[in-house]
């Protein structure tokens, strides 16, 4: 214990220990910086950026600008496609979060017990998350094809009426869900998996080997121990789902009219495309005032049905 | 705590459920070998559909032309392979593979060396704020990155880094995923092992790299990979800031292939072939690592439970 025996020590040592603490910090700061420095500039400080930048009427080109206060958010909250792309990504949001949380539990309650071609579903359920977004999103338009792409192939094969996908506005975000929640699925799968393993097995003793009450044993054991599995998948499929591009830009770019343009498309649209920063920055403090109050909403909630 | 309440509820029920007829016998047996078969037929279907895609991937790469708009042809008559070395030596995809092989593995290093001195402080080093420290990682994590993109590129533009590999590798030099993985894996080693070699008068840096890595390599090849994975296939942070094309990494080059290459016609047996070339090794590699990956997910999410 060698900070108490400093005390005891006469002020030569007290010197040393002032030394030693100064030298102390000097090597947290050392671990700290290199990290803390990016983290600093590409992400903490474009926050507060963003939010300066949403209060001016800057267009990146020219070297002067205006502050309009709240200019930026008026316009935004009168624009109709703000409403049309805040509504679709709520509806791609939840979309996405739904299947893929309760998809990845039924293949995880599958693949639980180990047996012979575990190894192999595991794999290939998982494998879509290792590979490019734009490359298979590519993939997919080829396989949405409305003439001849294999989905349209596979309805007719059942008798049923073949679909527009990404050419409509109907079904244009029903696409672009399939294809995030195909990617995501085996993701969600892994996370569960482990968290079933977890699970303390005593507890599935305690309740005998009754095969008859797996239902009940599921829903009061299981499912309370894997919560902050579910917890943690929820919170990170919304960000993941509130920051979507990549399938969006190469499927649809936002369209049809406007039908899969979300709020972070639109974020791009208005910053990238046509350089108007003052509202792209307004639609990026929406998008993180929002991240913000559903974590905000989903850790109160969390602590009714979260157990840890 | 609240397993035992749960454990006491169980108990309590099962005793009055034991009273109740409970199936046994043969027709327990059909009932879970009927179980079994559905499993396997649920499992069965999952995995043709996730690798469907892939599959028809490759099919469609070896067509003709005039093959891929036939719905009645599910293979080609022939493999067409000359697709394959077209898009190989006559399109710029191996040099967008270069590209991104050169990002990916500058990327990871950086954030190797960065994510495991920031682990080490918060871990073994005692100092103030350190609680606060990991918060503000923690916040960040769940921040849409995409939503800083705006003045992260004028800062780039500001240093004159835009279209420059350093610029994407700096403004990617930390994975706060990565920071939360090795937090967790050096919460494992034993904070004695690190004192003792404290005392041996090792410094801070020889600790981390001769004792704590080794002791918690796992998780840095599961690091190492999954930043690699990110980095290889991201797309729109590069796509923003690099925009001449012998620049593009390959999800950007891919996509210009996919517009140019007449896209929405007549090209797909090479744009499946160019797909095929992108995705292939990733799952090849993915086969290989496969345990990396999902002991490392599940295991280490930072999360209990």
């Amino acid at each position: 214990m060698p900070c108490i025996m400093r005390f005891g020590k006469e002020k030569v040592m007290n010197r040393k220990s002032i030394m030693q603490r100064l030298k102390q910090m000097g090597g947290v700061w050392l671990f700290v910086i290199p990290a803390l420095i990016p983290l600093i500039v590409f992400w903490i400080y474009p926050i507060f950026r963003s939010l300066f930048i949403s209060f001016t009427d800057w267009d990146y080109m020219s070297p002067t600008y205006n502050f309009v206060f709240f200019d930026n958010f008026k316009s935004l909250f009168t624009d109709e496609r703000f409403y049309e792309a805040l509504g679709n990504t709520i509806l791609f949001s939840v979309g996405t979060i739904i299947p893929t949380i309760v998809g990845g539990l039924l293949l995880a309650l599958l693949l639980q017990k180990n047996f012979r071609g575990s190894g192999i579903y595991k794999f290939i359920l998982f494998s879509p998350w290792v590979t490019p977004t734009v490359a298979v999103s590519i993939v997919w338009t080829w396989i949405f094809e409305p003439q001849v792409g294999m989905a349209n192939t596979v309805l007719k094969f059942f008798h049923l009426p073949g679909l527009q996908w990404i050419q409509s506005s109907d079904t244009a975000m029903l696409s672009v869900i399939l294809v995030t929640v195909w990617k995501s699925l085996g993701y969600a799968m892994i996370f569960y998996l482990s968290a079933l393993e977890k699970v303390p097995k005593d507890l599935y003793e305690a309740c005998g080997l009754d095969g008859a009450k797996k239902w009940q044993r599921f829903r009061d054991i299981t499912i309370p121990c894997i919560s902050p599995t579910t917890f943690f998948l929820m919170i990170i499929t919304m960000v993941n789902s509130l920051q979507a591009y990549d399938q969006i830009q190469i499927l649809t770019q936002g369209g049809p009219s406007g039908s899969t343009r979300t709020l972070l498309y639109m974020y791009y649209q208005l910053g990238f495309e046509e350089f108007n920063m003052g509202e792209a920055t307004a639609v990026a403090i929406v998008i993180i005032l929002i991240t913000v109050l559903l974590s905000c909403v989903q850790f109160t909630a969390s602590k009714k049905w979260v157990h840890y | 705590m609240e397993g035992q309440k749960l454990l006491n509820g169980y108990q309590t029920g099962q005793q009055t459920r034991r009273q109740g007829a409970v199936m046994f016998g043969p027709g327990r047996k059909i009932i879970n070998s009927l179980l079994h078969l559905l499993k396997m037929a649920v499992l069965l279907l999952a995995s043709l559909v996730t690798a469907f895609p892939f599959v028809w991937m490759i099919i469609s790469a070896l067509k003709t032309k005039a093959e891929i708009m036939d719905v009645s042809a599910f293979l080609p008559e022939t493999a067409q392979w000359q697709n394959f070395s077209e898009v190989l030596f006559e399109s710029p995809m191996v040099r967008y593979i270069g590209n991104s092989l050169f990002v990916s593995v500058c990327t990871v290093a950086i954030q190797v060396v960065t994510g495991a001195m920031i682990a080490y402080a918060i871990v073994f080093m005692r100092f103030r704020g350190r609680k606060m420290l990991f918060a503000v990682i923690m916040a960040t994590y769940m921040l849409p990155t995409a939503a800083t993109y705006v003045p992260s590129y004028i800062i780039l533009s500001n240093w004159n880094l835009l279209n420059t590999y350093t610029g994407l590798i700096i403004s990617n030099a930390v994975s706060i995923f990565g920071i939360f993985l090795l937090r967790q894996a050096f919460m494992q080693v034993p904070a004695g092992l690190v004192e003792a070699a404290k005392i041996d008068g090792a410094n801070a840096w020889k600790i981390l790299w001769k004792i704590v890595t080794p002791m918690t390599k796992s998780s840095f090849i599961t690091f190492g990979l999954m930043s690699f994975i990110s980095s290889y296939n991201n797309y729109m942070w590069p796509s923003l800031i690099t925009d001449s094309p012998e620049m593009s990494l390959v999800s950007q080059g891919l996509r210009r292939y996919f517009i140019e290459g007449g896209a929405y016609g007549t090209e797909w047996p090479k744009v499946m072939a160019g797909s095929t070339i992108i995705v292939v090794p990733l799952l090849i590699l993915f086969m290989f690592t496969q345990k990396w990956f999902i002991n490392g997910i599940g295991g280490d999410t930072g999360m209990k439970g």
